[in-house]
């Protein structure tokens, strides 16, 4: 994977160092509240309920042993012992005091991680495919792709004060895991007719109180020119993006009011502006950012492992941990490991400073020392042996890490909710948790098959619950938290927002109501059918006969 | 309707009430004040504590079994800790108020914050 260099190191001194000072202002009563709060916020300080929350950067979702580690470490120094994976597949902790900030920082540093541009109107992480560069039928690696991105808009002057925050996603596979069209910008790599590199670009998705599926404004452009035409998006959003209401400031809200190709015309015009030759990547710097993610040797096994084969006839888990947590590698006798955070009882992203540790073990001894964090909140050992996966399940499983629920009905996207974000109007975390106890047959989760539920404590939508097969939006209803279902979204290839099911039901007809439209569901699914497939070919009607049938 | 006054600790970011003689780290020793005047008051005197507070602001309080507890649902967490983690927070030290806080219910968020639209104005 990817170093970072002195270039990127000194900018992380740099910065840790006027936090520290910062700080020093702050509690010397030097700097206001409101002189500091922006500052804190630049380095992913907020305030919560209980204390502090500091959000750190995991680039495109890709870790080291030792940055997990480092993790842990933090966790276990300055946090209650865990740690929460994000759905932009960053790590919050949630028990920081603002004394300890600077030495978190410093220590962050010493293992090349930091907080850099997790809050604020700026460009935000860009996340990637968590199978990158281990999945057989990519263009590209998008981790290239991503890393040339962090580069370029790390501290970014021109971006650095944008209308609101910027989100983008890379992926480069016909299945897309990152929902893509989600995002500010979603970045599909593909392959020309000729076999060149370039991207379909999107522009303008989101969630939140203004949902939208990103529409296409480019289908397909060449690859080297990828950050100048980022420029040229960025300089249309910055001029013409909505200032006087946070609400309508994402570029979601300019691209629907300008309409796809008046968008796509000011986006191509100031392109054409654009000294392309000092803007984009030199092809060295390419090549050497390409170079840092190939260095994984694979050895040359055989497709099957005789090994595993025979330790999944004699045990029933790992066989069905195999069918639910292992994906395909593009190397023969390689797969790709998903580490599932969402064990029945588990809060969904959440990993113990000790699970981080023995991850980051796995990692050294079974993966090319490289974990994985997904935005569905789980973690992936992308390149693991066949014949080492009963050693590393025996691993995980110690460790209460080897749920085999991956995209099954227990595999819950969750935001903090009210537990803990200050923004949150419900608690979204114990919802999850209910649901998940009923669906915690691992024979029942396997019959009912892919089930993406998501829930969001508020409209924000850091759940994702808008693109959820069945969503979970809570609301605030008289003072009481209601949760509104909605059916049929998607985040993937195939995205699709959901509709809104019927009236909000109350916190504790969450769980049963869910239960009843899986109900419904495995009463009219069709051969194979996801539930998605079934919602599509039926409609509304018969889940929204379910779901209020005992409720009124 | 009483109030009590809630802020969160600068250095520590920790949920604090003003007690007695001031900012203490349970709910129980919330001063509570039964005139809104003084309410007002106690939070104006606390307004130049910028290097001991932050965003110090009045909630409402209710009487549950006897004892005082916030009417908001959001305030009772911040005076608990999560729901999720009994072990976390100020909840973990249990007792008579700690049990009354629980016992309480409804309310999430929007209302029990006193003064909410003047202070954003």
């Amino acid at each position: 994977m990817y170093r970072y260099d002195e270039i990127d190191r000194s900018i992380l001194e740099d910065r840790s160092a006027e936090f520290r000072r910062q700080v020093e202002r702050r509690l010397s009563g030097e700097l206001t509240e409101d002189q500091f709060k922006p500052l804190r916020l630049m380095n992913g300080l907020y305030l919560q309920l209980h204390a502090y929350m500091l959000r750190v950067a995991i680039p495109y979702g890709v870790l080291s042993a030792a940055q997990l580690r480092r993790l842990a470490q933090i966790a276990r120094t300055y946090d209650k012992g865990y740690g929460h994976f994000t759905t932009r597949t960053n790590i919050q902790f949630h028990w920081i005091k603002l004394r300890d900030a600077p030495d978190i920082m410093d220590a962050l540093a010493k293992d090349d991680l930091h907080a850099i541009q997790t809050s604020g109107n700026c460009i935000r992480n860009t996340t990637a495919d968590p199978y990158a560069g281990a999945i057989a039928d990519e263009a590209d690696d998008p981790r290239v792709w991503s890393e040339a991105i962090r580069q370029w808009s790390t501290r970014h002057p021109e971006f650095s004060f944008l209308p609101r925050k910027f989100k983008m996603a890379v992926t480069a596979t016909p299945q897309d895991r990152t929902a893509a069209r989600m995002h500010d910008i979603g970045l599909q790599l593909r392959r020309g007719r000729e076999g060149e590199l370039g991207f379909e670009v999107i522009v303008g998705g989101g969630l939140g109180r203004t949902p939208y599926v990103g529409p296409t404004i480019r289908e397909f452009l060449p690859a080297r020119h990828l950050l100048s035409y980022l420029t040229a998006i960025l300089r249309v959003f910055n001029r013409a993006g909505r200032r006087d209401n946070a609400y309508k400031a994402r570029i979601k809200i300019l691209v629907a009011s300008l309409g796809r190709e008046e968008f796509a015309r000011q986006v191509e015009a100031e392109w054409d502006q654009i000294d392309k030759a000092r803007v984009d990547l030199p092809a060295d710097e390419l090549a050497r950012i390409r170079g840092a993610f190939s260095t994984a040797a694979f050895e040359t096994l055989p497709p099957a492992s005789e090994r595993l084969e025979a330790a999944r006839r004699a045990d029933g888990d790992l066989d069905r941990f195999v069918r639910n947590n292992l994906g395909p590698h593009k190397v023969a006798g390689y797969a790709i490991v998903n580490v599932s955070l969402k064990a029945p009882d588990a809060v969904p992203g959440d990993c113990s400073a000790d699970q981080m540790d023995v991850i980051a073990d796995l990692a050294e001894r079974f993966g090319h020392d490289e974990i994985r964090v997904t935005h569905e909140q789980n973690l992936v050992l992308p390149n693991v042996k066949l014949d080492d996966v009963p050693e590393v399940f025996a691993a995980l499983d110690a460790a209460g890490l080897a749920t085999p629920n991956i995209g099954l009905a227990g595999d819950i996207i969750a935001c903090p909710g009210l537990d803990y974000c200050a923004l949150a109007n419900a608690r979204a975390i114990p919802i999850a948790q209910a649901i998940g106890r009923r669906f915690a047959d691992p024979e029942l989760a396997e019959k009912i098959g892919e089930l993406k539920i998501k829930i969001s404590g508020c409209i924000n939508a850091c759940g994702h619950h808008h693109v959820g097969h069945i969503g979970i939006l809570g609301v605030d209803k008289k003072g009481e938290e209601f949760y509104q279902l909605t059916l049929g979204g998607s985040g993937a290839e195939d995205a699709s927002l959901g509709d809104v099911l019927g009236p909000a039901v109350a916190y504790a007809e969450v769980a049963p109501a869910i239960e009843r439209l899986i109900g419904a569901f495995l009463e009219h699914r069709q051969d194979g059918e996801r539930f998605l497939d079934t919602y599509r070919r039926v409609g509304l009607a018969p889940f929204k006969a379910a779901a209020y049938a005992t409720a009124d | 309707m009483s109030a009590a006054l809630t802020a969160s600790n600068l250095v520590t970011g920790e949920v604090v009430f003003w007690g007695a003689d001031g900012w203490k780290a349970r709910f129980a020793d919330a001063e509570v004040f039964e005139d809104p005047a003084q309410a007002e008051a106690a939070l104006s005197k606390v307004q130049d504590q910028r290097r001991i507070v932050i965003e110090p602001y009045l909630i409402e309080v209710a009487k549950e079994g006897g004892l005082p507890v916030p009417v908001s649902f959001r305030e009772r967490i911040r005076a608990l800790g999560p729901t999720i983690h009994p072990d976390m927070g100020k909840q973990a030290e249990g007792g008579p108020e700690v049990q009354a806080l629980q016992a309480a219910h409804g309310a999430a968020r929007s209302s029990g914050r006193l003064g909410l639209i003047q202070r954003k104005a």
